[in-house]
């Protein structure tokens, strides 16, 4: 194991404490504050992983998971990206997309084929003849890939979530990021600072070079973090990852628990009134050949791997950098013991004077306008090559380190997937953001500054703005805060270089899909020209990094190669997620929110099987034959008892009550009689029927109605919407959950009844069509209706939903003697359908209207003057003979039932099956069926096709409806 | 007759400490073990009516002046009048003896309709930033303020009552039939924070000290 810095100011690291963590099966020990990637560069791991196609070796290059490099397997789960997980005791690690180890990979000689697998040669050559395409897919999986997961793999850990609302959000907790948020705050709102590390600082946390007046960077960023951190109204989110950015600054991200958090993952969606965007950059990937060879690594990569986390990244690095950190770095990395032989600066000038004599100070040779061309080394970088810009003059230095970095790139994210624009930039060469969302700001080195004083500046003058959005912040201040901006240094001038004097067979673009430079050369060669289609046709920028390398060198190279004068060509899209996490993260807790009845758990208790039906729990069956033959042989024979509790019921009351019932159903309900019950229907606009239900009246402009249980939610809206130009006085009280509803059924449903109640309950005193309201036990009142949905003698009991559970054990009680049983909504289904009576949605669908379905007598033509809605378009309907209908059928041969939506064809679809079963009380199949006009004739027959049914058809015939007691006296009894 | 009970939707699994029977309601007013909250409390036997005309201004229902702007609330005697809308308010009855039902056709009773759950205690924020995007800390609404929109999915009225430290807490109401998954979702969300079901008296003692 290496041996750690333990005296550092920025270590984040603790090396009294070790952590044990299995690596290949064998035990090693990190330190407490080591992420997995940093746990293994202390034991001596170079190689990571192997690349997806070519198999190359991989290792640490850059810091914060914006390539595939270093992902690995932890505890079974693939792809983890271990520069940003922290290491836990006990932690399996291995390494992912090997054949062998990721050391001595079989699969290595792939690398040398790279001449067979040029850009888009799936698409060149898997496919003449196309039957290749299936074996050589199979063969093209087994060899690339990145890690493997079990289909059936349970994610461990609590994944929570949290939607929490502020007035600005600063996305990015970095010197400017903090500094907004400290500027908004002091305006009084409430502010959320996201950070997707988990400490606050950003670049400034791990730089011991000034930031002014002595102080260094690290020192001001631990400044800035406690006056956040003791700001009441700032909510600081560290270790939160921002992952989307939408319209009314609803901003995502996902933050990571420690050993004191209640989650693994959380995942966050907050609302602001306004947004900073504070991220920073990333470094621009220098382009030579072997840019990836383990060794190679970024500036800040190299620096953090000691500043932070205590490690020397080698024993000699060369340095190939575009800018001050890298030579920022050079000075930090000799001070603790680097040998650095030698310094290849892309720029000529430019360099801060403080930085040089530095460099000089330490004896450093340093080469302006060098850059590195190869990187030597068959898994690891041994030497280098660098070479003047021009390509004359060449020299190579031995190394186990090369720092390499063409510039920076700004991280812009959060803003362009909210649809921002980027425009290129020539002086920074970034592709800054423009055309800003709504109240979404942008702070900080994204927007090109260097210097630590213009960075705080332009934080304060964002969280100025953020303030003016909510309306917290003068015109005064902000004047103030733009003169303070202007007064401190500009953006800094960026390096152009894109890529060294190389021809580029090994010089990658992209490392998570292998794109080289020769690739991207050859899309461009064959018209795929742009950014967008090079990446689609060479896989530049579509691996898990989600383009953090290719980044904006993929457009820079792309308008460089094509020798264009302007660059008007952009980076691709950006999407959500902008940092991959899990998916158990974003599903979050997932409670299923279902409604159950009052009796719900009575109904399980007695062996209820439930199905989601809708927003509803409902019992379906009351045993495992799902025929339900005994529930309907039991109602058609004795009694049963229905939990309907799901039908929609309201109360409609008020001067214009009965007015806004005339608009909605089609019936004239201004003949309802009190104690009497009116079924109607509701149709759409179209006539087509949307509900169906009773309507009561029980007194002066007071109403009771029900709906279908599909229907409950919407019908108070559906009645205000159509009466919406009306000044009519009516209320509408949803009264679907206060009352649980029992059907009871049944034969000897009444001498089950009659037991119960003090009321008189003959067919003389109470019979079909009619309302009562009663007591039963002198204490809870029923609304109680004489229907017949299934076709027998039916009460609808309707009950406050307190008293619901004793009701049904009361009725339960007493139809003891007459064997009384629940039956289920299959049950229910079927004796309807027996007696055709129709359930909307099943025997109906968008085109069918009142007339189609067999519902025409429910509608009155006499009624006038209350602009009933479908009206106009049933009375064109009436006369078309084309529409479908609804018919019954019977089995041919006394043949089973048709499934379920089963077409009726002859030469063409003629229609379909609605619902259709074997008749345990008829003995025979019978069902209904929506056919074409010219079918509904009884005696057609009618052709079932079936899924998978190998072209053999089974036949019915249209007959008379209803199947079942077509003269309804059993209902009426 | 036998003894016929009213059941609520709410069944929490700790056991009762001391039980009142109210109107066929066994209405639990302390449980074992409530800890020191924060804590959700059923007050699903409590009374709860529909307000509705549309001259609700002229009316003053047991004689307390309905909040002018939809999404204000106000409490007075136990009760909490809550205006959702032009014509329409809600009221509850948090504490007191029973009311009388009013006579007028505008009332509904409504409290067999909904959940009624009281949230309570200093965490009692966290616990619903867990389960809504809904602002309970928007400085520009005095409480007791009302809001109608989602609670783990699920439409609510949520009336906050307090976001005063320890005596922070909000009531909600949603249609009965999700009591039992919106329960498991709050005592879930509340977990972290020691949530635990309590009593009556927790909201009685609460309601007094408003």
């Amino acid at each position: 194991m290496m041996n750690r810095f333990n005296h550092l100011p920025t270590l984040k690291i603790d090396t009294s404490e070790k952590i044990p963590f299995t690596f290949k099966g064998k035990q090693y020990y990190g330190t407490k504050g080591d992420t997995v990637a940093t746990a293994l560069y202390a034991n001596g791991v170079r190689i990571y992983a192997r690349s997806l196609k070519y198999h190359r070796p991989r290792g640490f290059y850059s810091m914060d998971g914006e390539c595939s490099n270093t992902m690995m397997e932890i505890n079974g789960v693939p792809n983890v990206r271990t520069e940003t997980t922290w290491l836990k005791p006990g932690m399996v690690i291995k390494e992912q997309n090997v054949k062998g180890s990721a050391e001595n990979d079989l699969m290595g000689f792939i690398d040398k084929m790279d001449w067979a697998m040029p850009a888009g040669f799936y698409y060149d050559t898997m496919h003449k003849p196309a039957k290749i395409w299936p074996v050589a897919m199979k063969q093209i999986r087994k060899a690339a890939g990145i890690g493997k997961l079990s289909p059936d793999h349970h994610m461990p850990g609590k994944y929570d979530e949290i939607f929490p609302t502020c007035d600005v959000c600063v996305i990015g907790g970095g010197p400017a990021g903090m500094t907004a948020a400290l500027a908004a705050a002091q305006k009084g709102l409430r502010v959320i600072l996201m950070e997707a590390r988990p400490w606050l600082g950003g670049q400034f946390d791990y730089r011991t070079a000034e930031y002014a007046n002595r102080q260094t960077c690290h020192e001001r960023a631990v400044q800035l973090a406690k006056e956040v951190e003791k700001t009441d109204n700032i909510r600081v989110f560290t270790h939160t990852a921002n992952i989307g950015a939408y319209n009314n600054n609803l901003i995502t991200g996902f933050q990571i628990g420690t050993e004191k958090d209640s989650f693994t993952e959380r995942y966050i969606e907050l609302r602001a009134k306004s947004v900073v965007v504070a991220t920073g950059c990333i470094e621009r990937p220098l382009l030579f050949e072997n840019n990836e060879r383990p060794g190679v690594m970024q500036a800040g990569c190299a620096l953090r791997l000691a500043n932070t986390y205590g490690l020397l990244p080698g024993k000699t690095g060369v340095f190939s950098i575009g800018h001050d950190l890298g030579l920022e770095a050079a000075v930090a990395l000799h001070d603790l013991g680097m040998t650095i032989p030698m310094i290849a600066d892309i720029r000529e000038d430019g360099q801060d004077p403080v930085l040089l004599k530095a460099v000089m100070d330490r004896k450093i040779i340093l080469l302006k306008g060098w850059v590195a061309t190869e990187a030597h080394g068959r898994k690891q970088v041994k030497k280098v090559t660098l070479k003047s810009l021009d390509g004359t003059a060449e020299k190579t230095f031995d190394c186990d380190v090369l720092v390499a970095s063409a510039g920076f790139t700004p991280l812009t994210g959060p803003l362009v997937v909210n649809q921002a624009k980027l425009k290129y930039d020539a002086h920074t060469n970034f592709f800054l953001p423009t055309d800003l969302p709504k109240k979404m700001h942008a702070a900080g080195r994204l927007l090109g500054y260097e210097n630590g004083l213009s960075i705080e500046a332009s934080g304060h003058l964002a969280g100025l703005k953020a303030a003016y959005d909510c309306e917290n912040c003068s015109i005064a201040d902000l004047g103030e805060a733009k003169k303070a901006m202007e007064s401190k240094p500009g953006p800094a001038r960026g390096t152009k270089l894109v890529m060294a004097p190389v021809k580029g067979r090994k010089t990658f673009i992209c490392f998570d899909e292998d794109t080289s430079i020769k690739n991207v050369k050859q899309s461009i060669d064959k018209g795929f020209d742009v950014p967008e289609l090079i990446k689609r046709f060479s896989g530049a920028g579509l691996g898990p990094g989600q383009a953090g390398i290719p980044g904006h060198n993929l457009p820079l190279f792309t308008a460089k190669y094509q020798a264009l004068p302007d660059i008007k060509i952009r980076p691709t899209t950006v999407r959500p997620p902008l940092v991959p996490t899990l998916i158990a993260t974003y599903a979050g807790t997932n409670h299923t929110m279902l409604k159950r009845t009052p009796i719900d758990d009575l109904q399980r208790k007695d062996g209820g099987i439930f199905r989601n039906i809708g927003v509803w729990q409902r019992a379906r069956y009351f045993s495992k034959d799902f025929t339900s033959r005994k529930e309907i042989e039991n109602v058609r024979n004795n009694v049963g008892m229905l939990d309907g509790s799901t039908l929609g019921k309201f109360r409609i009351h008020g001067p214009d009550a009965l007015n806004a019932l005339q608009r909605v159903y089609v019936s004239d309900l201004s003949k309802i009689k009190e104690g009497r019950v009116k079924y109607t229907a509701m149709c759409n606009d179209d006539g087509c029927v949307i509900d169906d239900g009773v309507v009561i009246k029980l007194g002066e402009n007071d109403y009771y109605f029900s709906t279908s249980t599909g229907r409950a939610g919407q019908t108070v809206e559906w009645i205000r919407y159509h009466t919406r130009y009306e000044n009519w006085d009516f209320s509408l009280v949803n009264l679907t959950d206060a009352m649980g509803v029992i059907n009871l059924s049944g034969p000897n449903a009444r001498k089950v009844l009659e037991k119960v109640v003090d009321i008189d309950v003959s067919n003389d005193a109470f019979g079909f069509s009619e309302y009562k309201e009663f007591k039963v036990a002198d204490t809870i009142p029923v609304k109680a209706m004489r229907l017949g949905f299934v076709g027998e003698l039916s009460y609808e009991l309707h009950v406050p939903s307190s008293y619901m559970k004793a009701l049904w054990l009361i009725l339960k009680e007493a139809g003891k003697e007459f064997k009384i049983k629940n039956f289920g909504v299959e049950a229910q289904n079927v004796l309807r359908m027996e007696k055709c009576h129709v359930i909307l949605g099943q025997e109906s669908e968008q085109r069918t209207n009142l007339l189609d379905i067999g519902l025409g007598f429910l509608w009155s033509r006499k009624k006038t003057g209350y602009k009933t809605v479908g009206v106009a378009a049933l009375t064109q309907a009436e006369k078309d003979n084309s529409r479908l209908k609804l018919v019954g059928f019977k089995m041919e041969n006394n043949g089973r039932a048709p499934r379920d939506g089963a077409l009726i064809v002859d030469d063409r679809v003629r229609g379909h099956v609605c619902t259709a079963r074997d008749s345990f009380s008829l003995n025979e199949a019978v069902g209904m069926a929506l056919v074409e006009g010219d079918m509904s004739k009884v005696g057609t027959r009618l052709a079932f096709y079936e899924d998978e049914c190998n072209g053999e058809l089974i036949y019915g015939t249209v007959v008379e409806t209803p199947f079942y007691d077509p003269a309804g006296q059993r209902m009426k009894m | 007759m036998k003894d016929i009970k009213r059941y609520s939707p709410v069944e929490f699994k700790v056991t009762p400490l001391k039980i009142e029977t109210r109107d066929h309601w066994d209405v639990v007013m302390e449980y074992h073990n409530e800890g020191d909250g924060p804590w959700l409390v059923d007050l699903s036997h409590r009374t709860r009516l529909d307000l509705q005309t549309g001259n609700l201004d002229a009316k003053k229902p047991f004689g307390i002046t309905i909040p002018a702007t939809p999404g204000q609330s106000v409490l007075e005697n136990g009760l909490l009048i809550n205006r959702m809308n032009g014509i329409q308010s809600s009221i509850y009855h948090l504490a007191g003896d029973a009311i009388e039902m009013p006579g007028e056709t505008e009332y509904t009773e409504i409290t067999e309709a909904s959940v009624f759950l009281a949230i309570m205690g200093e965490s009692v924020f966290a616990i619903c930033e867990k389960l809504s995007a809904l602002d309970f800390m928007d400085k520009n609404r005095e409480t007791p303020f009302l809001y109608q929109g989602p609670f783990s999915h699920v439409p609510c009225q949520i009336v906050t009552l307090s976001r005063e430290a320890e005596k922070s807490g909000v009531v909600l109401t949603c249609s009965r039939g999700y009591a039992k998954v919106m329960v498991d979702a709050i005592l879930h969300a509340g977990e972290e924070f020691g949530l635990k079901p309590a009593g009556e008296k927790r909201v009685t003692d609460w309601i007094s000290s408003l």
